[in-house]
């Protein structure tokens, strides 16, 4: 767990692909920001993301007075003072950026998510993927091996398409299917590729019919660096997007805000869990329970969101 | 005894209800009749002799099933034409099924043609529950079905054998119940889990052996230190014929919230309603088929006088919960044909809820995690926020 006597504050997002660290100032400045890709929920990833940025910021572990972990891995790091999840960090980070924001649209390497946000940059709504990586960044790595092309000339290329293919949106692996069929019938690459990202605009605009479209639209996550992706996903929705600079770290950032809050108004950031602020843990008296202490008739609380 | 060897019980009949009816039959020499779940009346199983046990889904993979059924029906129907094919059902000296969707019809027909020695009794319950007709029917139907078990066991089934059943069960009913009005007010510390086992097990167990465990438990519920925990007040509304899978109950508490009540079918709609212990017995089934759905509305059934999403908002209040979680098992169509409307009352009332779809197949937990976790956080967020604009 971080000192409470630094002078910097840490968000981490340890996501399904990569990790993303900003750090923060005590005056909300962001001085570093750190990306790493090390595979699959890879806690090697988390730990070279905060290394980075702790060297971009020139300090040390010491220096963070307080961390938030947000993503797939988020209870997975000893440093975090606390975790939220991925869907509340994003969409602080999102309305940080674009205050005007009033949905965000998420797309990272597993997961997609569409989120209304209220003035207050809080989260009112969202849905997100529920088991399957359609639409996902997954989803356009699988099919950037299929046509063989790097997947950061994707979206370039795609750009480039003329013709009105068409594949599944509901699943990668037919998808895939889809693609090779189309690639044997002598479509182009970019063509191709163009359908890949229309799939995905269509799987997007589902999941935002869910929520109920409001404007102005943020695009966070890996994804929202595809210009065919974020292009396509325009023209679905029939409006621009809002692209914040670094889309994939929006997430870390929103959680180094919420260690920013709790360091300047720790009273506010109480006031919030003020719900779970007394939960006690203790064990299930179920007898297939895992936990160590079960004991004879007593709740399953294995312990609330606060770390 | 105590109450985590009381839990095991509970937990061993609730797991493995066949093997647990198998036993006891073995043991007591008594017939198992099964059935499938929502609305059958139990009492004149047992008043009969016999053991009613409501077939429930088990968490196996579905193989040699799919041979008989479609993939898109939901995982009970899928899971007892699997059970069925695999020759679970062997130990069954009966089966009555009811008719209250067309996916338990289909599996009813395979479960027939599987079984072509077991002793089959169909009945089709009115499912127009506010006409001038409805008891009248309702009672026929209870006739038939009181006429069917007699035909089974070669034995008539006398009025007081019933009412002494229905005693019984009013009693398992009211224990129950109290479970759950005592986790309601946090005077006792039970979970979502808990709860599950000692709803389900009443499906499977003898009843006079389930009430007095459940009395023993609840003496010693009592005598241990009251809740003290606290988190979000949760409501959980859905999943009618099977239970929901444990580890989504554990998840839901693990992630900070704290299950106070439901209207699950292994929950709530299980035990909301009496039968009358006095008149004609099978009038008063036929009463307890009308009003339970007053008490609880069920999507399957058409009642003028009742609706779902009313009944939620209220339920939620009496609860004090603070938000509600719908399960709904893929692809159970009653249900979803019903959740638009709840939705909609739910938004317009400005009362948080999260839709989760759980399927047979379901294992990935943290996905979910997430979901409810974010769900959860704008909660608690709407209970207690304080106003800070954006930067």
């Amino acid at each position: 767990m971080a000192s409470r006597n630094g002078r910097f504050v840490m968000g981490i997002d340890f996501g399904s692909t990569t990790s993303k660290t900003v750090i923060l100032d005590l005056q909300g400045r962001v001085v570093a920001t750190a990306i790493a890709h090390k595979g699959s929920v890879s806690n090697e990833g988390a730990q070279v993301s905060m290394r980075e940025a702790l060297a971009q910021a020139g300090i040390g572990e010491a220096d963070i007075a307080r961390a938030v972990s947000t993503g797939y891995g988020r209870r997975m790091l000893d440093i975090a003072d606390k975790s939220y999840t991925e869907i509340t960090c994003h969409a602080r980070g999102a309305a940080h950026l674009m205050p005007q924001a009033r949905m965000v649209i998420d797309i990272g390497g597993q997961d997609s998510k569409v989120i209304a946000i209220d003035g207050n940059g809080l989260v009112s709504q969202f849905a997100m993927n529920d088991r399957c990586a359609a639409g996902t960044g997954k989803f356009l790595e699988a099919l950037a091996r299929a046509v063989q092309v790097p997947l950061e000339e994707m979206g370039p290329l795609a750009i480039t398409a003329r013709d009105k293919l068409s594949i599944s949106n509901m699943c990668a692996t037919f998808a895939e299917t889809e693609v090779i069929s189309l690639l044997a019938e002598g479509k182009a690459k970019h063509e191709v590729l163009g359908a890949v990202h229309a799939a995905i605009a269509s799987r997007t605009l589902g999941l935002v019919a869910r929520v109920g479209q409001r404007q102005p639209i943020v695009m966070t996550g890996g994804v929202a660096q595809n210009i065919a992706a974020v292009r396509h996903i325009e023209q679905a929705l029939g409006t621009a997007l809002l692209i914040p600079d670094n889309p994939q770290a929006a997430g870390a950032l929103g959680a180094a805000l919420f260690a920013l809050d709790e360091v300047s108004a720790p009273k506010t950031a109480d006031e919030e869990d003020r719900l779970d602020s007394a939960a006690e843990v203790s064990h299930c008296g179920t007898p297939a329970c895992a936990a160590k202490e079960a004991g004879a008739g007593t709740q399953v609380l294995h312990g609330p969101l606060r770390r | 005894m105590p109450a985590q060897a009381i839990l095991a019980q509970f937990e061993a009949a609730a797991e493995g209800p066949l093997s647990w009816a198998t036993e006891w039959k073995r043991t007591h020499g008594t017939r198992l009749l099964g059935t499938f779940p929502m609305h059958f009346p139990g009492e004149m199983a047992h008043a009969a002799g016999c053991l009613p046990l409501i077939l429930q889904e088990q968490q196996d993979p579905i193989t040699v099933g799919h041979g008989m059924i479609y993939p898109f029906y939901c995982g009970y129907t899928r899971s007892i034409v699997d059970q069925a094919c695999k020759g679970e059902f062997e130990a069954l000296d009966a089966i009555m099924f009811g008719d209250h969707c067309v996916q338990v019809l289909g599996a009813a027909d395979v479960v027939r043609a599987k079984l072509p020695n077991t002793w089959v009794h169909f009945y089709q319950l009115i499912s127009s529950m506010s006409d001038p007709w409805s008891l009248s029917r309702a009672r026929e139907t209870f006739a038939q079905l009181k006429a069917g078990i007699e035909e089974m066991t070669g034995q008539p089934l006398a009025d007081d054998a019933i009412r002494s059943s229905i005693r019984l069960f009013n009693r398992n009913r009211d224990l129950l119940r109290q479970l759950y009005e005592l986790r309601r007010e946090g005077r006792i510390q039970f979970s979502a889990r808990q709860m599950q086992l000692a709803v389900k097990s009443s499906m499977v167990m003898d009843k006079a052996l389930h009430n007095e465990l459940l009395k023993q438990l609840l003496a010693q519920l009592l005598s241990a230190r009251p809740s003290t925990g606290s988190g979000v007040r949760v409501y959980l509304s859905g999943h009618f014929c099977q239970a929901p899978k444990t580890g989504i109950l554990d998840l839901i508490e693990d992630c900070g919230g704290i299950v106070v009540d439901d209207d699950l079918y292994h929950g709530t709609r299980f035990i909301s309603t009496d039968v009358d212990e006095v008149g004609d017995p099978l009038t008063a089934l036929a009463q307890w088929y009308l009003a339970r759905n007053l008490k609880v509305p069920c999507p399957t059934r058409v009642d003028q006088k009742a609706d779902w999403e009313t009944y939620l908002l209220g339920a939620m209040e009496r609860a004090k919960a603070e938000g509600m979680i719908v399960l709904m098992a893929k692809f159970c169509e009653p249900h979803m044909y019903y959740y638009p409307e709840i939705k909609e009352a739910f938004e317009r009332r400005g009362v948080p809820h999260l839709l989760i779809e759980t399927e047979h197949e379901l294992n990935m937990l943290e996905g979910l995690r997430t979901r409810v976790e974010s769900f959860l956080e704008v909660v608690k967020r709407r209970a207690g926020a304080p106003t800070r604009r954006v930067a």
